[in-house]
């Protein structure tokens, strides 16, 4: 966390210097007002007439000290600022910076909702956390040293009040604290509960009338609304029992200091003034505990915040460019900056590189010997002992029931996971010795969700290619078979992408998501079952132009459509794990069993088809 | 081409914010001007009504803690008075009626905050069920055609503004009042004219609180622009982190992500600077208030207008009366926040409910159904289906094929009621469905939806979520069915799993079993699959078409399907395009007719699709 802090540590300490200056002047006020009502006033030392042009002078100079004051206020107000907030953006990013570099496993094992929270709402706890060090700590230390310094130079038995005083006001915080702290992070738990049942009717509405479960519902929101309520109620009673108790603490040291200032007074000791001058004193200390309290929480909370940041911060991505990239990595900084130069010459000539599968054989993917298992799950195996190899340029269907493992087996070749045993080869080199950048610029996916952003539909697919031409746009939309719904739409590439892509249908999102793996131009092609909401015309036509336009390319399409895979130069079938056959159609049929056995539950009758051929 | 009905957007991943969300809604939060504040305002009372012994109690008891407040620093000079005039006897008497007011502001300042809490809580946790019943109970239509994050926000944000209103500000606003009434008041009776000159302070705090919270409003709005569109890459980005590492698109996410975090950095500190610097400002102006009290008052006395033991009042007076007006100044943007809120939440309270049918039952029903010219749009002028005619009879099992957007699955909306057609009729058995109990209708017809629903509970309450009374043999059954028990029994806890929210834990494939399961369960009369397997393989399929064949024997069922494997052995199949019905017949008969339909089969079976 220093870490972070160093960077503005002028900030971090002219903060507290001008807090001081604040604070001083908090501290003098008092005495030029009592100045003025007993001199100006009162006039005591005048035999009771006042002092006007006292009162004006003392009072325009009060005036000053007061305006100094605020200034140093504003200013420590200002570094503060500067130094926390700049602390929380540096942090926020770092935790950003991290989170994108994670590895699948380990976002998994964080969840994405623990992730986004992190990045937000505790990066600003941490942030409030620096804020109320630098400014309520000093502010209330100094407080709380100046007046009991104070108010033991008016009088040692002062002191003993504050000194009985202040236990008490310890013990009420800190029983408060403990009484309160784990309130809160239950209060938070109930909240999520309460919000998570709404999220749930709303999202799932259609289901919840499906099955009159309305009342059922309002009675489970109830339930937690209730909870939330009840808990909300302890916490505020908690309070509501906190301010009365230290305002007695604090008034009952008010009376013992009058009427222990009596005494002293009679015994002439002490002046008049000097025992308000104490009570002034006495309120500024005890109020500085009660802000100590405060300033407590804040940091609790920010201490906890940090450490789920720091999980995170932690974090060494499990999956990182191989160490034979680490040489190739180098010349592909050089390559980058080559093109770079070379961009500056003439756009043209910056992109050709870029284009076209790169190495024009390259995109041979081989399976050797792999089994996986999912990291942090109970270690049931996932794929067994597979092995397969693809040549450049084949298209390979992938076929099984669900949960065979034929995503795990696809998410292998760029590395989203690593192989428990075994190697998975892209272009006889071992994934794991590839760079990870260059490894995935290799190969295009097509996921089973297609994940779009809320931008333009031109933005989302241009992250296939940042610098596709308009007719590149164009000629992957049409193979995608998408250009047609996008250009009905009124604004065309240029329509909004809602939220989630909540204002596209399933199959439309997915040809959005093919076009853009398109548009990347990969040696490797990879469709996650992300044709599974088109029809099947629209299905037909886009392997067409699959098999027209990208003849060079590496296809890998997981299906559940015989149709769809019946033309793949081989299909592999996966059954629990295991690859049981890879062949052609002509010969599955033939000779895999349970080829035949998909093929039969996809046809009524299979002599019907023989028939119609 | 999209149609509403696709917006029902699954369960995953929209992880709820709490304040500081994104979307417009936030935008304003920073103080925003209600549209009809007093008819809103009005209607907030009302809530109020409906606690009146606490709102009263709370009033009383601020009242008291008010006079309290006011009457101890009289008591306090006094004390000290006593000390300088040297009468210390009379000392301890006074010292002990300050005790008194002590312990009775004390006890005042209690029962205030727990009356506030009790208040606060009890009219927070009525407009949230009150909302919530409202939500439930809304058409589905208003849900497809809203944001669900504006809808969650207005249930979060909205109302936990409107809660924390009530509880800090509505006693700080009342005591305030008071005491600036009583101070006045009482400064009035003293001396007029200094009293008027007080009222320069006010002046001065009132300017400084316009100027500076008009220059905090736009730089607090400005922040939550840029936070919400921070929060909102961080959660897309998250969410969709597959797809940013498959497009090596990480340095670019993390450019945008830092550019507006920088920018939400510069906007905060300008607009933090702003809110800090609002204490100051108003220390100087109160001891600028003091200095004109004490010289003005002196001149006064002097000329012996006024007493001295007059100024010591003002003096205190001034102070008293400076931090309620700070207090009302800021107040005042707080309340008209939440009233805005409160507009808000008004609003959707004021959406018609969904119409509930009549009273006719479907005990006897044997589930024919029959659409007799339906005419439909989710859109004016965008009609989706055209002169819909077709007669579903009991015990068939009719299948729906079609492109997308062919207006599928608008027909199952219209038959659950989740959206009224314009004309025509729908019946069953003879009954139009407008007249049949809402409820009644649902309860004998389950649905399997395109977007899997599962809530956050264990399998077990998933399953039997569509029949709670169902015995677990009857789940297990239904499970085996479904093809999902050989899958829950393998999970660590079985059927009391918890799926987490969305069931991300559950491939896509085993969350469609698992709400085929849910509605074998239900046992009804009319099941309706809408792409229920489309993430399943077709053997598993067909193992659960076998089972429904079992279960649905003499019932009707209708499923829509891409895959024509799924649909083959339906006794009806209809193909639809563009809203229309172009053929119907059963598999053989629509071979035969080498139409639409065998062309679909031909690009299918025949066909050379890769």
């Amino acid at each position: 966390m220093f870490r972070y802090l160093k960077k503005y540590w002028v900030f971090a300490l002219l903060a507290p210097l001008f807090m001081i200056g604040e604070v001083l002047m908090d501290l003098v006020q008092p005495r030029l007002m009592s100045t003025i009502i007993d001199e100006g006033v009162l006039g005591l030392s005048n035999q009771g007439v006042g002092d006007l042009k006292l009162i004006i002078v003392t009072g325009l100079q009060m005036i000053g000290l007061v305006a100094i004051g605020g200034t140093c206020g504003v200013l420590c107000g200002v570094f503060t600022n500067l130094c926390s907030q700049n602390f929380g953006n540096d942090m926020r990013k770092a935790a950003f910076r991290k989170i994108m570099a994670l590895s699948f496993e380990q976002t998994d094992q964080f969840s994405t909702g623990s992730l986004i929270t992190r990045v937000t709402n505790d990066i600003t706890q941490i942030q409030n956390m620096v804020s109320q060090c630098i400014r309520g700590f000093v502010r209330n230390i100094m407080l709380f040293a100046g007046g009991i310094a104070s108010m033991m130079l008016l009088d040692i038995s002062f002191g003993v009040v504050v000194a009985c005083a202040l236990p008490f006001l310890v013990i009420c915080v800190a029983f408060f604290l403990a009484k309160v702290t784990p309130l809160f992070r239950v209060l938070q738990k109930k909240l999520d509960r309460v919000n998570s049942v709404m999220q749930e009717n709303v999202a799932g509405s259609r289901v919840v009338k499906a099955y009159v479960k309305e009342e059922y519902e309002k009675k489970r929101f109830g339930d937690a609304n209730e909870d939330l309520v009840g808990t909300q109620l302890r916490i505020l009673t908690l309070s509501a029992y906190m301010t009365p108790v230290m305002n007695i603490v604090l008034n009952l040291s008010v009376v013992a200091v009058i009427y222990i200032g009596g005494i002293r007074v009679e015994q002439g000791d002490v002046t008049p003034g000097s025992v308000m001058a104490a009570i002034t004193y006495l309120s500024q200390i005890l109020h500085s505990v009660m802000m100590f309290a405060m300033v407590f929480q804040t940091i609790s909370r920010g201490t906890a915040s940090y450490r789920r940041v720091k999980e995170v911060m932690d974090c060494v991505p499990v999956i990182a460019d191989g160490e034979a990239a680490m040489m190739s990595g180098e010349a592909a900084t050089v390559n980058a900056e080559a093109a770079l130069a070379d961009e500056k010459a003439g756009p043209t000539h910056g992109k050709a590189p870029r284009k076209g599968p790169k190495g024009a054989a390259g995109g041979r993917v081989e399976f050797r010997n792999v089994s996986f298992a999912y990291p942090g799950s109970s270690g049931e195996a996932v794929l067994n002992h597979v092995n397969l190899t693809i040549e450049p340029g084949e298209t390979l269907a992938i076929l099984g029931a669900t949960g065979s493992g034929k995503s795990s087996l696809v998410n292998l070749i760029p590395r989203f996971y690593d192989v428990t045993e075994g190697q998975v080869l892209v272009d006889g080199v071992d994934v794991k010795d590839w760079k990870l950048t260059e490894l995935r610029d290799t190969v295009a996916i097509a996921l089973q969700k297609s994940e779009l952003f809320s931008t333009t539909i031109r933005k989302n697919l241009l992250w296939g290619d940042s610098e596709a031409t308009e007719e590149e746009l164009e000629k992957a939309a049409k193979d995608a078979q998408a250009a047609e719904f996008i250009h009905a739409k009124s604004e065309g590439y240029d329509t909004m992408v809602a939220e989630k892509g909540m204002s596209l249908s399933g199959g439309q999102k997915q040809r959005l998501s093919i076009t853009r793996a398109l548009l990347k131009n990969a040696k490797i092609l990879i469709f996650d079952d992300s044709t599974s909401a088109l029809d099947l015309k629209t299905e037909a036509k886009l392997y067409e132009a699959l098999r027209t336009h990208y003849k060079d390319v590496t296809k890998i399409m997981i299906a559940q459509r015989i149709a769809s895979v019946k033309g793949a130069n081989r299909i592999a079938v996966l059954d629990n794990g295991n690859i049981v056959a890879c062949d052609s159609h002509e010969n599955l049929m033939k000779s895999c069993e349970i080829y035949q056995d998909i093929y039969r539950s996809q046809l009524k009758a299979g002599t019907e088809v023989s028939a119609d051929e | 081409m999209s149609e509403p009905n696709k917006q029902s957007a699954q369960m995953s991943a929209q992880p709820i914010r709490m304040p500081g969300g994104r979307g417009p809604r936030n935008m304003m939060q920073q103080v925003e001007k209600p549209k009809e504040g007093k008819k809103t305002l009005g209607r907030l009372i009302r809530y109020f009504q409906k606690e009146k012994k606490l709102v009263i109690g709370l009033l009383v008891v601020v009242v008291v803690q008010v006079l309290c407040s006011v009457y101890a620093p009289n008591l306090q000079s006094k004390a000290i008075d006593r000390i300088t005039e040297g009468e210390f006897d009379l000392l301890s008497k006074v010292l002990i009626s300050m005790l008194i007011v002590y312990a009775i502001a004390g006890l005042a300042t209690l029962f205030q905050s727990l009356l506030s809490a009790h208040l606060s809580q009890r009219m927070v946790k009525r407009m949230r069920e009150d909302l919530f019943g409202k939500i439930v109970n809304l058409p589905i239509k208003y849900l497809d055609s809203h944001p669900h994050g504006d809808i969650m926000s207005r249930m979060t944000n909205d109302v936990e503004n409107i809660s924390n209103t009530v509880s800090q500000s509505l006693s700080s606003l009342v005591s305030g009042v008071l005491t600036i009434i009583g101070t006045v008041a009482m400064m009035v009776w003293h001396c007029w004219q200094l009293a008027i000159l007080s009222c320069v302070t006010v002046v001065l705090t009132v300017f400084a609180t316009k100027f500076l919270s008009g220059k905090m409003r736009t730089f607090f709005r400005k922040r939550q622009v840029l936070l919400g569109s921070l929060n909102g890459t961080v959660e897309e980005m998250v969410t969709g982190y597959k797809t940013v590492v498959a497009y090596n698109h990480q340095d670019e996410v993390i450019q945008e992500f830092e550019d507006t975090s920088d920018q939400l950095t510069k906007v905060g500190i300008i607009a933090e600077i702003f809110g800090g610097s609002m204490g100051p400002v108003m220390n100087v102006i109160n001891n600028i208030g003091f200095v004109i009290i004490a010289a003005f008052g002196g001149y006064f006395a002097i000329n012996g207008m006024i007493s001295i033991g007059v100024i010591s009042a003002f003096i205190v007076y001034a102070k008293q009366f400076g931090r309620p007006i700070n207090e009302i100044a800021q107040l005042y943007g707080q309340i008209q926040t939440a009233i805005a809120g409160a507009e808000r939440v008004f609003a959707i309270m004021d959406e018609p409910e969904e119409d509930k049918g009549g009273s006719k039952d479907m005990e006897k029903a044997k589930g024919v159904i029959s659409f007799r010219n339906v005419n439909f749009s989710y859109v004016p002028g965008k009609q989706v289906l055209y002169d819909f005619d077709l007669d579903i009879y009991a015990g068939h099992k009719v299948a729906l094929v079609g492109a997308t957007g062919s207006g599928k699955t608008t027909v199952v909306n219209l038959l659950m009621r989740f959206y009224d057609i314009d004309s025509g009729e729908i019946l069953i058995d003879g009954v139009n469905i407008k007249d049949i109990d809402c409820n009644e209708l649902r309860r004998n017809t389950a649905i399997v939806l395109q977007d899997t629903v599962l809530f956050s509970d264990t399998i077990r309450s998933n399953l039997k979520y569509s029949n709670p009374q169902a015995s677990d043999e009857a789940m297990i059954e239904a499970a085996k069915m479904s093809n999902s028990h050989t899958m829950i029994t393998r999970l660590a806890k079985g059927y009391d799993t918890e799926l987490t929210e969305s069931g991300q834990n559950l491939s896509q494939g085993q969350r469609q079993l698992l709400s085929i399961g849910r509605a074998f369960l239900a046992d009804p009369k009319i099941l309706i699959l809408d792409e229920a397997t489309s993430s399943v393989d077709t053997r598993t399929e067909k193992h659960i078409q076998d089972a429904m064949v079992r279960l649905m024997k003499d019932r009707t069922s209708v499923i829509i399907a891409h895959r024509l494997s799924t649909i083959q052995d339906a006794d009806f199949i209809v193909v639809m395009d563009q809203g229309r019905i172009v053929e119907t017949g059963n598999h053989e008969e629509l071979i035969e007719k080498k139409g639409r339909y065998y062309e679909l089969y031909m690009t299918q079976f025949a066909g050379n699709a890769i």
